[in-house]
């Protein structure tokens, strides 16, 4: 059972040419190659959370993750304390991968073992995540992050920024893979379109979904390595409003909020397009509210349309 | 004549215009608060507008929604891509210009800071209001002078991860530390960016402590947080509140006495000046250890050195001189 | 039945235990805590939560939510600021308030239903439009040092009870008697339970559902009006952190966020018990940056425990429940 692409891409398509269309008849000046680097630069933490956001959306379940931002959050500072207490500086990558995925499994765990409903279990966790953060540091950013790392972080190759191409362009299309080619992607979408219907063949949802809440934590400790690895120091709030716009993000590119609906490109689209938006309107000297208005506004509109596609589809 | 040709036509013009304005374009000072919406930030604003208008240059105000340095560093790095001549940043810390330093360099951009300073970053200079050091010394010394050097006072701040606020409250301690060591000031504690937890904060302190004298609002929002919780608790002349406050949000509390004084600085000044520097920056001028910049009122210090250009020393507001100021 | 009232009557119980014994453990930590002042205190932090928690919790009983609540508030906050600083009297800018909300509350409504985006998306895109608005309609800068007469109005005492505490009292029985007694909270719970059941027989669902989110916008408004007449200032940053605690009292108090269930007085000790802790760690030296941690230890502890003990059948994802929760619409 292919997942059906929806009018959403479209719509998203459509909405970019606008954009940068708007922005070529406005301010031409801004067609630079370092235009297309900052944009690609600020994309990549919020598209690597929402990715996590968007595997764990498409399992079903009323599955969502409110506490992405309080992981990276987490994650940035645990990561750093440990460096700074004495574990090896090369270890930095490592540990904000399996801290994130410890993370993560709290989360999956709370869902699947102790069937909590994964908007409160992971609002809990964001109040721990997120508090723990700042409590721990009394709200100081953490310095020392090991020098080897900045390079990478602030680097860039013909104008891509090296964790977007290293890192998170990977990623997607692994994800991509993941969601297509295997029968992981097939149980996924299975579960999101009819969790009982999936029990009933055999599809281990618990585990696929304890796996999901597994990846969005990992994505989220990768989104703290390139936040530390770009900002140069831990602040114990980078993942302050995450929550917010990944779930923008994910539902601008198409995945459904029920599940078993989307893909991850829509995703990759959507975190480009708002992200080119935010620097648009930058250039256009555009007061910063704004964008927060536009882009609630996108959300609503984009979603009317598609509900209307969808009608006129099935009647 | 066909929409076709028409849409070409406007598109062509539109095309002329921009291009026109790109060629004759002034300089460019641009400037980051740390969040827009803020009396305080608007009215930095309004001096380096001024500023600008005096100093031939344009200027450009952006800030982030949130206290996000990822926000506020995407504001920084899309006017170094304009091609803005200097921006002036106040930082969250130092993560918000770090990694931007080098672009900015490259680019020519003079990236400089004001308000709150990144110390170590490679900035060009930062515009200080006062001393971080003697902003913690002013609010301690007047508060001891009003509740006596023997008395408990207790700190609200706003966001924990704001480091120009963390290093005024690192002052105050050490100054209590040195020059008042009977004086008991507890440990700061954190509302976030609302009134209402500064509030409620502010009113567990007081409750906590019924011998607390004293209540200091560290960040803007908090000032009517404390101002209103003193009042709501009726404890208006035995807590005295202040906090680095605007005359115009201090108003109220002053006049009521629930705010015995309030210490600021004038932000319009500071933007003036902000704009001032970065004019400087552009034309490359040396800046001299004392000046007075055309239409300020005072001199100003320069510390080559450690690259600070000092505004000045942090005024007191009280009911009695508080209406003379309208920011 | 029985064991269903049974279960349901259980989680209030709990919580006010809960209440009990921290009060307890703080008063023994802080000879502070348990004092007149301080339990009012406790009391008027909670009034708007209160407020917000009981329109969220009517929300929460149709399978919906809101998470723009905080805006509505802030919006309807500059109303109410706006008048009083233009010299209106005190208790009709009060009355802007719950009629600000009410009309945000349609507008929500609207995009909702009839938009059929479901709730947590189309209350996501509001809460930017909506934040936006207040930083428009607060022509960037802040309402500070508002009159004082509305502060004076609501904190007086009829028959030594502040009106606060009577305003939410009423709006509490209100809706508790329109859930229990008339067939509004029937088809309210109705619709929680199954959206499409409830069509089939014969049940005016969207009338239901945009009452639901509209007197949830009107308990918002009421909320700014106590929040203009407590705290005297409105910033941009207003109402930031109301959503979220919102839902947390609101689970924390046994609705059921899949709807079909609710429980007001659940609701009302949940939040109590928020603010209690808020309260008392503070005093026991506590620092305010646990907060939130506890806040969301108590979350999960309390809903992992019963889940432990095997108590939540009804919180257990049911596929039509799963499909109703997150619909806002037809699908």
């Amino acid at each position: 059972m292919t997942p059906r692409v929806s009018p959403i891409l479209a719509i998203l398509g459509l909405m970019w040419v606008v954009v940068v269309a708007g922005l070529a008849v406005l301010k031409p000046a801004a067609f630079a190659l370092s235009t297309v680097t900052a944009v690609l630069q600020f994309s990549t933490i919020l598209a690597l959370v929402a990715l996590g956001q968007a595997l764990v959306i498409v399992c079903g379940g009323a599955g969502i993750d409110i506490s992405v931002g309080g992981m990276v959050s987490l994650a940035v500072v645990l990561a750093m304390l440990l460096v700074n207490a004495g574990l090896p500086g090369a270890s930095l990558p490592v540990l904000c991968l399996a801290l994130g995925l410890a993370l993560g499994l709290v989360n999956g765990f709370l869902v699947t073992r102790l069937k909590l409903l994964p908007l409160i279990a992971t609002l809990g966790t964001f109040y721990v995540y997120s508090g723990t953060a700042v409590a721990l540091t009394g709200g100081a950013a953490q310095a020392g992050v090991p020098g080897f790392l900045l390079p990478w972080g602030r680097g860039a190759v013909g104008g891509l920024p090296l964790p977007f191409l290293t890192l998170a362009l990977p990623l997607f299309v692994a994800a991509g893979v993941l969601l297509h080619a295997t029968s992981w992607g097939r149980w996924i979408y299975g579960m999101g379109f009819n969790e009982r219907s999936a029990r009933l063949v055999g599809i281990p949802v618990d585990r696929v979904r304890l796996a999901a809440y597994g990846a969005s934590g990992t994505l989220a400790g990768c989104a703290a390595l390139v936040s530390l690895a770009w900002l140069g120091g831990g602040r114990p709030n980078i993942g302050q409003n995450l929550e917010l716009t990944s779930l923008t993000a994910t539902m601008l590119g198409g995945i459904g909020i029920f599940g078993g609906k989307g893909g991850v490109f829509g995703v990759l689209a959507a975190v480009l397009l708002l992200v080119t938006l935010q620097t648009g309107l930058l250039e256009l000297n555009v007061n910063t509210v704004w964008q927060v208005g536009i882009v609630g506004t996108i959300l609503v509109i984009v979603l009317l349309i598609d509900n209307l596609a969808l009608i006129r589809r099935t009647s | 004549m066909h929409t076709h040709s028409k849409v070409a036509l406007l598109t062509a013009a539109l095309l002329a215009v921009s291009s026109t304005f790109a060629l004759a374009a002034d300089k460019k000072v641009a400037f980051v608060p740390q969040i827009i919406g803020i009396p305080y930030f608007d009215a930095m604003e309004a001096g380096g507008k001024e500023a600008a208008a005096k100093f031939g240059v344009d200027f450009i105000y952006q800030g982030p929604v949130d206290t996000n340095p990822v926000d506020q560093m995407q504001i920084v790095q899309n006017l170094i891509d304009q091609g803005v001549n200097a921006v002036a940043v106040s930082v969250l810390d130092a993560s918000s210009i770090a990694p931007v330093v080098e672009a900015a360099k490259a680019k020519h951009v003079a990236l400089f800071t004001s308000d709150s300073d990144a110390p170590r970053s490679g900035r060009a200079l930062y515009v200080a209001q006062a001393t971080d050091e003697g902003l913690g010394d002013a609010i301690i010394d007047e508060m001891v002078k009003r509740v006596g050097e023997d008395a408990k006072v207790g700190i609200v701040s706003g966001e924990a991860t704001a480091s120009n606020l963390n290093a005024w409250i690192g002052f105050m301690q050490a100054r209590a530390k040195a020059k008042y060591p009977k004086l008991k000031l507890l440990e700061p504690q954190f509302a976030g960016g609302t009134a209402q937890r500064a509030a409620q904060i502010a009113t567990d302190l007081m409750t906590a402590n019924p011998d607390l004298k004293g209540l200091i609002g560290v960040a803007s929002t908090t000032c009517p947080g404390v101002g209103q919780a003193i009042e709501t608790a009726s404890k208006i002349g035995k807590v005295i509140g202040t906090g680095y406050c605007s005359p115009n949000t201090a108003r109220a509390y002053l006049k009521s006495g629930s705010f015995g004084y309030s210490v600021l600085w004038d932000p319009k000044e500071l933007g003036y000046l902000t704009v001032w520097a970065g004019k400087q920056l552009i034309d490359g001028k040396e800046i001299p250890a004392t000046t007075t910049p055309e239409g300020m009122s005072h001199p100003v210090t320069y510390d080559a050195k450690t690259g600070v250009l000092l505004l000045g020393e942090p005024a007191v507001f009280t009911a009695q001189n508080v209406d003379n100021y309208k920011f | 039945m029985r064991a269903f009232l049974q279960r349901f009557g259980e989680r209030e119980a709990l919580l006010a235990l809960g209440c009990i014994v921290s009060g307890l453990v703080f008063s023994i930590l802080s000879p502070y805590f348990a004092t007149a002042d301080n339990l009012l205190t406790i009391a008027r932090n909670s009034t708007e939560l209160l407020l917000i928690g009981l329109g969220m919790t009517l929300l929460f009983g149709i399978g919906g939510i809101d998470v723009s609540v905080g805006t509505v508030l802030g919006l309807a906050s500059i109303g109410i600021g706006r008048l009083l600083e233009a010299g209106v009297a005190p208790a009709l800018a009060a009355l802007a308030g719950p009629i600000a909300g009410l009309a945000l509350g349609v507008i929500t409504a609207f995009v909702v239903i009839f938009g059929r985006i479901p709730a947590i998306v189309a209350t996501l895109g509001l809460l930017g439009v909506y934040r936006a608005g207040i930083f428009l309609a607060l022509g960037g800068s802040w309402l500070s040092g508002l009159p004082v007469g509305l502060t004076n109005l609501l904190a007086a005492r009829i028959v030594g009870v502040p009106v606060s505490v009577l305003v939410i009292a009423l709006a509490y029985c209100a809706v508790f008697v329109a859930v229990r007694l008339t067939p509004f909270g029937a088809h309210l719970l109705a619709i929680g339970n199954s959206e499409a059941r409830a069509r089939l027989a014969g049940i005016g669902v969207r009338r239901v559902q945009v009452a639901a989110f509209v007197i949830s916008g009107g308990l918002c408004g009421l909320a700014a009006s106590f929040y203009v007449a407590t705290y005297r200032n409105v910033e941009m940053t207003i109402g930031a952190t109301l959503a979220l605690e919102a839902v947390a009292a609101v689970v924390l108090g046994g609705t059921a966020v899949t709807g079909g269930r609710i429980s007001l007085l659940g609701t009302a000790l949940g939040v109590i018990l928020l603010r209690l802790l808020q309260n008392g760690l503070l005093l026991v030296g506590v620092p305010s940056l646990w907060q939130p941690v506890v806040t969301g230890i108590l979350l999960l502890l309390t809903l992992g425990a019963e889940a432990l003990s095997g108590r939540l059948p009804l919180q257990r994802l049911r596929p039509s429940a799963v499909g109703a929760a997150w619909r806002g619409g037809v699908r």
